[in-house]
This record gives structure tokens, C-alpha cells and sequence, in this order.
């Protein structure tokens, strides 16, 4: 039976259903010692000392570690990204500050103690004499000249500016029958995995061997970072990746807090475990998608485009060695989306503030992307009078026009985006909508619906960035009883891409998928690889598996034709069996042909192969284009998921309300290999857009404090927000990979933002009600009812008789939708 | 201050000394060792730690260990004896995909078994609302939903085994992570 296309359920489902998975905070090492990290309580604020005799007097105490123990023993933390390769500035940041911190949750220093509470206790032990400097939280006015600076060297808080130009914008813009402009902002947030970050640290002084277990993606990349900040061989590292509780990219390295745990452990001669409290998740472990947008495009009344011109402005907090910036730079380099404007010209700016820094979050970026065009396209319908779908089908790049350049420089790979919007809107019955939302109308009931599409660049390789890069490798392994198995780079953090492996070996193997076995997330077990990121595992470690199983297969083959006396060509295999095509009763077990290869290794059938059944490949993807073109360009995704997603709503005018009764997506990610996987990470991405979008917000005060750090202030989405989601698969294959797949880990999240605000305006058709800014808490969208002015000039708000109505509840109308 | 409790866990009696401030979920995972009952938040917020205590579900993170004494706590390794007998809310999430990471999974199960100890045959209004404390941020819920209905078609006698709503493997084959 083929595998691939099967929705077969996760292999570690077993094992985590039953409670039994390892996290890192279920590893427990013989007298192992904890740690605890004291965070700057300011944003922005100069150490004059730390006094931690208070502290090492408490019993218990075993260590204090402070900023002048990191800027003696350990080194700078290497950047995620090579800042400099990319015209951008970079800082130096010690694994604990010394002099000047500059976000609440900056780590100032570390007490190791005989237990937890002994080690929490003792943070308020340690006198920090702070002076308190000028706090930047505004990225506008950080913008303004002879504003306070976050990086005083640096002279200006821009991390990097970008000015991408394609085409005559101002002649296009002079040249179209209308031009109009608007602001649109999408708010701070993060990726609130369940289980938080947390390490392990264990030194055998004796080997000389440091071993580090870490909620981690990327545990190959985080050993060369912890070799280079410790100043320790890599080979004197074995990182292990116990499973994770969710990653959502913000357990990508490099981190402050991952030296310290290894240096204390090094230091005290104890193993030292560190497991991060929700607080300092909130603080400290990485914020995303802070972006203004200001634009103005033309259009012509057919709804054609001409001209599009965008600010993207970036609040990514301080500038630190996490990669999280990049995600301001990925939403400038993906725009305009999938959409094919010739004159476009995208500025950007990254500005530095003292807030916690942006770290990598599912969507990197894209999703802003996708918002903002999301929101002009429904500007342009707005004003053109046309049908929402007919501007985004007048602006669609076309199905032949790929491969399509965007004015970054990205070189889209494929995509079919009129296909996907063509399935949604019959899948949703787009027409027979009209009558639906009258009738809701007819019983008070205020419903709209939303439009979103996206584009989600995937497998992302940066020049310079040891991390990001478009290659994996694998190695495919078959045991003398015939059981097989694979190690890869690639990492899981419950996504599911082992799974994936295991349907891609068992079909090109023609064994069975039972006797498959993935391991990954060891850096002494598993061929070198950087782990999962940007939806890259199964294109990647897929693809590499797909090559280093051929080679087996192609062995296996030579045995089993020798066997049953026919050409290696004629063969197929299936279920465990090698057969020649056509008459499958000339068959052999793949067991036997396996048997041939390790004990007969002398004998007739086996002798003219190399013996054993091992081999590692590595995947490198062929359309990265990091040589600069004229404009020093370069192209550094290979892989261009699409989405379009309809969504439909209820709002109370009378609250705000919101409440998400229908959301449909159609998905295009390439070549499906795991349907039931796919579809479960596409229902997990778009409710981390809607909750996003409406309920969660990372707020902080003008002095630079946190005001959201708890899951009762940031309120992600609970059971009762979310509704049943329909998912229709497209698949436009990759060119690039041997199966076709593009990686599916990040969409779905995209089209959410701007379908919701889009929702919201449809359910007043009255209104010139224009929803710009996120999150869609009641609040806001009550004020922007009440302020939104009616189109027949009669004042302001919903009309009354929509709101005057009693209220059904809205589990009623939720049946009723459906 | 040390004191010593005495409680059923899992149907086994147990004694333990634990520090008068220390929490039942600490006290079962650092004590016992039964690490299937998770911390995601330590303030009440996310679920992960759901057990039941007398046959109701309580997160363990707000629980003081000392207050459990004499009490019946059920953790999610006290729902079967082996992998090949599962509760049928285990079967029904594996065989739904009704986990991706499994962290918030442990806790997720205990509360659907509240659910359907009190109501076999709930509405999916009924579903969602009876695992409102439960946080899960990779699944968006739907799968869970589907496998809570799915276990409540077999506890309620109309199914022999979960899954009829997907092609998958019946149970997973092997897996490893490191360590």
C-alpha cells in the first residue's frame, strides 16, 4: 500500500496520549542542582553593581553568577543571522548583562541552589543598584531625530532600512484613475507554547563532555552556539532534544539563558537544570508581528493596481543575537504577496525600542505581509464598487507566470492562486452568502464574511546563517532483522514530520510502515542538521530521506533480482515484498533479500554489492539564489505556499463582540504527504491567527513595563472560541522537490487577519466602517461601530434596527450557521 | 515544614513527606515520579496539570500536596495498566490525532473523562465548554472535539473501538526521542 497521501496518525501519539513522552523537565540527573535567573525589572537602565554576598550566605546557595563572571569566562553570543551580510547592525550580548540592560526580563543574574524554591528565593537576596535611563516604546518617535536611543553607539534606533524598488512607482501611481492611502497595524504578540523553554546542563570534567538537554528546535545549530560562547570544541557538546511541548519557532536558539545553565553546570561540577516560569516566557523568551504599514496605491476601475507604494515600520524590540528581527525583513521581501504589481515600492524600517525581542513565531513575518495586502485589496474593492474577489482576481499573479520575481528579488516557485480562490469560493458557496446574512439581518443578527489570502515563502536560507539554510540531511538504516531506521537532523517539536519520513521510507523501501522507526533530536545520534524552522522538515528531511532510502532500495534491488532471476528495472516493492512487475507471484520477502545482504554477504546473490544497509544523503533545495544580482538581491526562500481562506462572523454591535462561526481554507503547500497531519497543523496555525488577531495582545506601559504576563492578561484561544474548521487541499507541486511538497508547518495563519477584519466590515454593509488596526478585542471594534460613519450620511454607527433586536445566544446562532 | 500524607494514587496507597508548601503537581511528578501530569503556567491558567482528586478534576498546580491527604487522586498513568489497554480516550485521541505535542494532552484526557463521566452523549457545545480550562496551542481544538465524540460513540457501547472517521494505523508504531 503507498504511504505517501495516507492520513496515518502521528507515531509518538502512543506514547504522549498515555503521558509517557520525556519533556526536559522529566529529566532528572543524580544530584542535580536548579537555577534560576534574576531579570532587569527596568526597560532601560544602567547596572552601577550587583552586591550577591546576601545571596551566597543563604543556605542552599550553591553559585551566583553575574554579568562579570559572562564577560570573563563566556563569549559574546553568536548572531542567528550574520547581521553585517545583510547591511543590518548587530550588538554584542552577554549571556547575563553587566553594564546596561535594556528590556524588563534581560537576564542580570543567576543563583544555582540545592532546589528551586532556594534558588528563587535567593534572587531577592542580590542588591542590583540600577540608574535609570531614557526608556524607548514608541518606534515613531524612536524614528524622530534627537530621539533617546536604545543603542547609544549606534546613533539612530534602526536596526536596518531597506528601499526596494520595482518598476516607476510615482509614474504608475500618476498614471492610475485613483489613488488613495491608509494605515493598517497589526499588534505585538507570541507564540505561547505550553511547555516554556527549559535546560538540563551536565559536565563530566574527567571526559571533558558537556551534555546539554533542551526544549529546542535546532539542537545541531545550538551546540556550534553554546561550542562558540563557552569557547569549547563542538565535539565536547552532545546536545539531546527531549520531546517538545511546542515550539511555534520561539525554541530557536541562540538564548541567553542556555550558556549560563551549561556554564553553571561547568563551574559547580553539578548538573544544573533550568525550566522557564511563564512569567519569563512572556518577558523574555520573544515577541512577534509589531508592524505599522502606511501605503498608498492606485487602481484603475476595473480594479487593476498600478502603482503600490508601502512603509512597513517594525517595533522589534531590543537588538539582541535571537533571529527574530528577520521576520520585519520577511514581511518586506514578500510583498506585494501574490499579487502581480509591477510598480511597487516597499520601505523598510526595523526600528529598536527597549521592549523584549521579537524571536521567531509561526507565520515569520508573513503573515504581516499577509494582513496588510489582505486589508488594501478590500480598500481597493471598497472603492472601485467590485466585488472583493474580483480585485484580487484582476491582481493575481497568473498560473503561467511562474517563476514570477517579486521586487525583493524573491523568485516565487509556482502556485495556482486563482485555483485556490476558485475552490474556496464554491466550497463556501460564495454567491448563495447575500441571502444568508439578510435572513440573519431579518432576525437582528449581524453576520459578515471575510476574505484572507496568503503567502507563505518556506525553507528559508540566509548567506552567512549557520541556522537557516535549505538543506537536511538523513540517514536510512536496515537492521539485519529487516527492520528499519531513520535519523535526521530534521526535528519535531509535535508537528509530525516524523511521521511523514516514515510514509516517504516504507514507500521508496517497499516495506512496511510498522517496522519503521525516526529518531531524532541528537547531535551524537543524527547526521548534522538544523532542525525545524520555516516549515522545512518534511521538504528537507523528506527529501533527504527519499534519497539515502533509494540508495537502499537500489541495493536491495540488485540482491532481490539476483533472487528471483530478473532484471533490478522489472522490480517492484510492496508491503515487505520485492515482486517482478506484472507477476507478482515472483516474489521474494524484503526480509529475505535483507537476510541475503548480512549473513550471505559472500554468497551468489549479495557479492557484487557494497555490504551493509546504511546510507546518509543531504537534500539541498536548487533554487536559492544567494550570488547578489545587479541590485544586490538575492532570492532565499525556494518554496511559496498560497492559501485563501473564508471566514464568517457574528458581531454584537451592542458589545463588540465577536464571535468565528465558520472558517474554511484552501490550502496549497505543494504535494500533500500526511493529509490528517497536514490538516492538523493548518488547524493549529489558523486558531493561533484568530486568537492572535482577537484576543491576544503583549502590552507594555510608556515606561517600558510588561503589562501582559500572565495567560489571564495574554488570553489565547480556549475550545469555546474556536469552531470546527473545513480544510480543501490544492496541490500545486514544488519544482524543486523530488515529491513536490512545499512545507505546511506555518500556513494557514496568514489569511486569518485580514479575513477577520475584513468579516467585521461586511456584517455593516451600512458603514464605511474601515478595521485597520489588531487585535479585534470587543472594545475596539465597539468604538470603531460607534465612530464609523453611515454611507447615507445619516450620522454615525449601525443602524438601529440591527441593534434594537433581542439577541439570540450565541450558541443558538452558531447551530443556526451551520 | 515536612509533613507525611497518606493517599491513593492511581489505586495504589501511598505515603509521602513532602514540604507543607509544596504542590500536588510537584508532589506527583518530583515524588512519585508519575511526570505524565504536566506544568505549563503554575497559576491555573492552562490545564496541563489536571488530575482528579475524589473523582474530580482539580489543577494540581493550585492544590497544596498536604491538602491531598487522604484523597483518591487519578493521574493519566492511572487510566490504563499497559499500552494495549489504553482508556478509550486515550485510543480515541490517538487514533484522531487528537494531540500534537502532547504536553496539554495528560491534562486534556482527565477533563474529557469528567465530561463523559457526567455526560455520555454530549453536544459539541457541551465538548468544548467542558475542556475550556484546558489550554492546547497546537491543535486548534477540532481533532479533540472529534476524538472526546468519538470516545463517548464507544463508552456509550455504539463502537467497539475509536476511529471510524479516519484510515489510519490503528496504533502507532515505535518512535524515539533521544534521552
Amino acid at each position: 500500500m503507498k504511504q505517501v497521501g495516507r492520513r496515518v496518525t502521528g507515531l509518538t501519539n502512543t506514547q504522549l496520549a498515555a503521558g509517557k513522552g520525556t519533556f526536559v523537565n522529566d529529566v532528572v540527573l543524580p544530584d542535580m542542582a536548579f537555577l534560576a535567573f534574576l531579570r532587569s525589572p527596568y526597560a532601560h537602565a544602567r547596572i552601577r553593581s550587583v552586591d550577591i554576598s546576601a545571596a551566597m550566605a543563604r543556605p542552599g546557595v550553591i553559585k551566583v553568577l553575574t554579568g562579570e563572571d559572562a564577560y570573563r569566562d563566556l563569549r559574546p553570543i553568536p548572531e542567528a543571522w550574520n547581521t553585517r551580510e545583510i547591511g543590518a547592525k548587530g550588538v554584542l550580548w552577554y549571556p547575563i548583562v553587566k553594564d546596561r540592560v535594556r528590556y524588563v526580563g534581560e537576564v542580570v543574574a543567576a543563583v544555582v541552589a540545592e532546589d528551586r524554591w532556594t534558588a528563587a528565593a535567593a534572587l531577592d537576596d542580590i542588591e542590583v543598584d540600577y540608574e535609570e535611563l531614557p526608556v524607548v516604546t514608541d518606534p515613531i518617535k524612536a524614528m524622530e531625530p534627537g530621539a533617546d536611543l536604545v543603542e547609544p553607539a549606534w546613533g539612530d534606533n534602526l536596526l536596518i532600512t531597506r528601499d526596494w524598488i520595482a518598476g516607476d512607482v510615482d509614474a504608475a501611481l500618476a498614471g492610475a484613475d485613483r489613488v488613495v492611502t491608509g494605515t493598517v497595524r497589526s499588534n505585538r504578540i507570541t507564540g505561547v507554547s505550553i511547555e516554556g523553554r527549559g535546560c538540563v546542563a551536565q559536565w563530566d570534567a574527567f571526559a571533558r563532555k558537556l551534555t546539554f538537554w533542551e526544549s529546542t528546535q535546532n539542537p545541531h545549530p545550538l551546540r556550534s552556539f553554546l561550542a562558540e560562547t563557552l569557547n569549547m570544541s563542538e565535539n565536547s557538546i552532545h546536545v539531546i532534544q527531549p520531546h517538545v511541548g511546542g515550539g511555534f519557532g520561539l525554541k530557536q536558539p541562540p538564548f541567553q539563558e542556555e550558556p549560563v545553565v551549561a556554564h553553571a553546570a561547568m563551574v559547580t561540577g553539578r548538573p544544573v537544570k533550568w525550566i522557564e516560569e511563564r512569567a519569563e516566557n512572556f518577558m523574555a523568551t520573544g515577541h512577534s508581528r509589531d508592524t505599522r504599514f502606511e501605503y498608498t496605491v492606485g487602481f484603475n476601475a476595473d480594479g487593476r493596481v498600478h502603482g503600490l507604494r508601502i512603509k512597513v515600520i517594525a517595533d522589534v524590540g531590543a537588538p539582541t543575537a535571537l533571529l527574530g528581527w528577520g521576520q520585519s525583513f520577511v514581511t518586506g521581501y514578500s510583498l506585494p504577496g501574490g499579487y502581480d504589481i509591477p510598480d511597487t515600492n516597499v520601505q523598510l524600517y526595523v526600528v529598536v525600542t527597549n521592549k523584549c525581542p521579537w524571536n521567531a513565531y509561526r507565520g515569520f513575518g508573513k503573515d504581516a505581509q499577509s494582513f496588510v495586502m489582505d486589508r488594501i485589496m478590500d480598500h481597493v474593492a471598497r472603492e472601485t464598487g467590485l466585488d472583493r474577489t474580483a480585485i484580487r482576481y484582476a491582481n493575481f499573479i497568473r498560473p503561467d507566470d511562474f517563476p514570477h520575481s517579486q521586487p525583493s528579488g524573491a523568485i516565487l516557485d509556482s502556485g495556482n492562486y486563482q485555483g485556490a480562490l476558485d475552490k474556496l469560493l464554491k466550497k463556501i458557496d460564495y454567491a448563495g452568502f447575500r441571502a444568508l446574512q439578510a435572513q440573519a439581518a431579518a432576525e437582528g443578527r449581524r453576520i459578515g464574511l471575510g476574505l484572507g489570502q496568503e503567502l507563505t515563502p518556506e525553507g528559508c536560507a540566509m548567506p552567512g546563517a549557520l541556522m537557516i539554510s535549505a538543506y537536511d540531511g538523513a540517514t536510512v538504516r536496515v537492521a539485519p532483522s529487516g527492520e528499519v531506521t531513520i535519523l535526521t537532523g530534521v526535528t519535531s517539536p509535535g508537528c509530525g514530520n516524523e511521521t511523514a519520513f516514515a510514509q516517504i521510507a516504507a514507500d521508496v523501501l517497499g516495506c512496511k510502515l510498522e517496522t519503521i522507526r525516526v529518531i531524532q533530536g541528537d547531535t551524537e545520534l543524527c547526521p548534522y542538521g538544523l532542525g525545524n524552522y520555516s516549515s522545512r522538515g518534511t521538504m528537507y528531511g523528506g527529501s533527504a530521506t527519499q534519497l539515502a532510502a533509494q540508495d537502499l532500495r537500489n541495493k536491495l534491488a540488485e540482491v532481490a533480482a539476483s533472487m528471483l532471476e530478473a532484471a533490478p528495472a522489472d522490480l517492484e516493492a510492496a508491503d515487505g515484498t520485492f515482486f517482478v512487475q506484472g507477476s507478482p507471484d515472483r516474489s521474494v520477502a524484503f526480509n529475505a533479500v535483507v537476510n541475503q545482504v548480512y549473513r550471505h554477504t559472500f554468497g551468489k546473490h549479495a557479492e557484487g554489492v557494497e555490504p551493509g544497509l546504511e546510507s546518509t544523503r543531504y537534500f539541498r533545495m536548487g533554487n536559492i539564489y544567494h550570488q547578489p544580482e545587479t541590485q544586490g538581491r538575492f532570492s532565499n526562500y525556494p518554496a511559496w505556499p498560497f492559501g485563501s481562506s473564508a471566514v464568517v462572523v457574528e458581531v454584537d454591535p451592542q458589545t463588540g463582540m465577536v464571535k468565528v462561526l465558520e472558517y474554511t481554507l484552501v490550502e496549497d503547500a505543494g504535494t500533500v504527504i500526511n493529509p490528517l497531519l497536514v490538516d492538523a497543523n493548518l488547524h493549529g496555525a489558523i486558531t493561533q491567527g484568530i486568537g492572535s488577531a482577537m484576543y491576544e495582545n503583549i502590552s507594555y506601559d510608556e515606561n517600558g513595563q510588561l503589562q501582559t504576563a500572565t495567560l489571564m492578561d495574554y488570553t489565547i484561544p480556549t475550545a469555546i472560541e474556536m469552531p470546527m474548521f473545513s480544510i480543501e487541499h490544492q496541490e500545486t507541486p514544488s519544482p524543486f522537490t523530488p515529491l513536490g511538497m512545499k512545507g505546511a508547518g506555518e500556513s494557514g495563519l496568514g489569511s486569518t487577519l485580514g479575513a477577520l477584519c475584513g468579516a467585521i466590515e461586511d456584517a455593516f454593509p451600512e458603514l464605511d466602517l474601515r478595521i485597520t488596526d489588531l487585535p479585534l478585542t470587543p472594545n475596539r471594534v465597539w468604538q470603531s461601530l460607534r465612530t464609523a460613519p453611515r454611507k447615507d450620511g445619516s450620522g454615525f454607527g449601525p443602524s438601529p434596527s440591527a441593534t434594537g433586536a433581542a439577541r439570540p445566544a450565541v450558541a443558538g446562532a452558531v447551530e443556526a450557521i451551520r | 515544614m515536612q509533613t507525611t500524607i497518606k493517599l491513593t494514587v492511581n489505586g495504589r496507597a501511598r505515603t509521602v513527606e513532602v514540604d507543607s508548601r509544596m504542590i500536588l503537581a510537584d508532589m506527583l511528578r518530583d515524588q512519585l515520579r508519575l511526570t505524565g501530569t504536566h506544568i505549563g503556567c503554575g497559576t491555573g491558567n492552562c490545564g496541563a496539570c489536571t488530575v482528579m482528586l475524589d473523582g474530580r478534576t482539580v489543577k494540581s498546580c493550585c492544590v497544596l500536596a498536604a491538602d491531598a491527604d487522604g484523597a483518591d487522586v487519578l493521574t493519566v498513568e492511572g487510566l490504563y495498566t499497559s499500552p494495549d489497554d489504553l482508556h478509550p480516550i486515550q485510543q480515541a485521541f490517538i487514533a484522531n490525532q487528537g494531540l500534537q505535542c502532547g504536553y496539554c494532552t495528560p491534562g486534556m484526557i482527565l477533563s474529557a473523562k469528567q465530561l463523559l463521566d457526567a455526560n455520555p452523549d454530549p453536544t459539541e457545545d457541551e465538548i468544548r465548554h467542558g475542556i475550556s480550562g484546558n489550554l492546547c496551542r497546537c491543535t486548534g481544538y477540532h481533532f479533540i472535539v472529534e476524538s472526546i465524540q468519538d470516545a463517548a460513540r464507544v463508552l456509550r457501547g455504539e463502537a467497539s473501538a475509536p476511529s471510524a472517521s479516519i484510515t489510519g494505523l490503528p496504533a502507532s508504531p515505535a518512535t524515539d526521542v533521544a534521552g
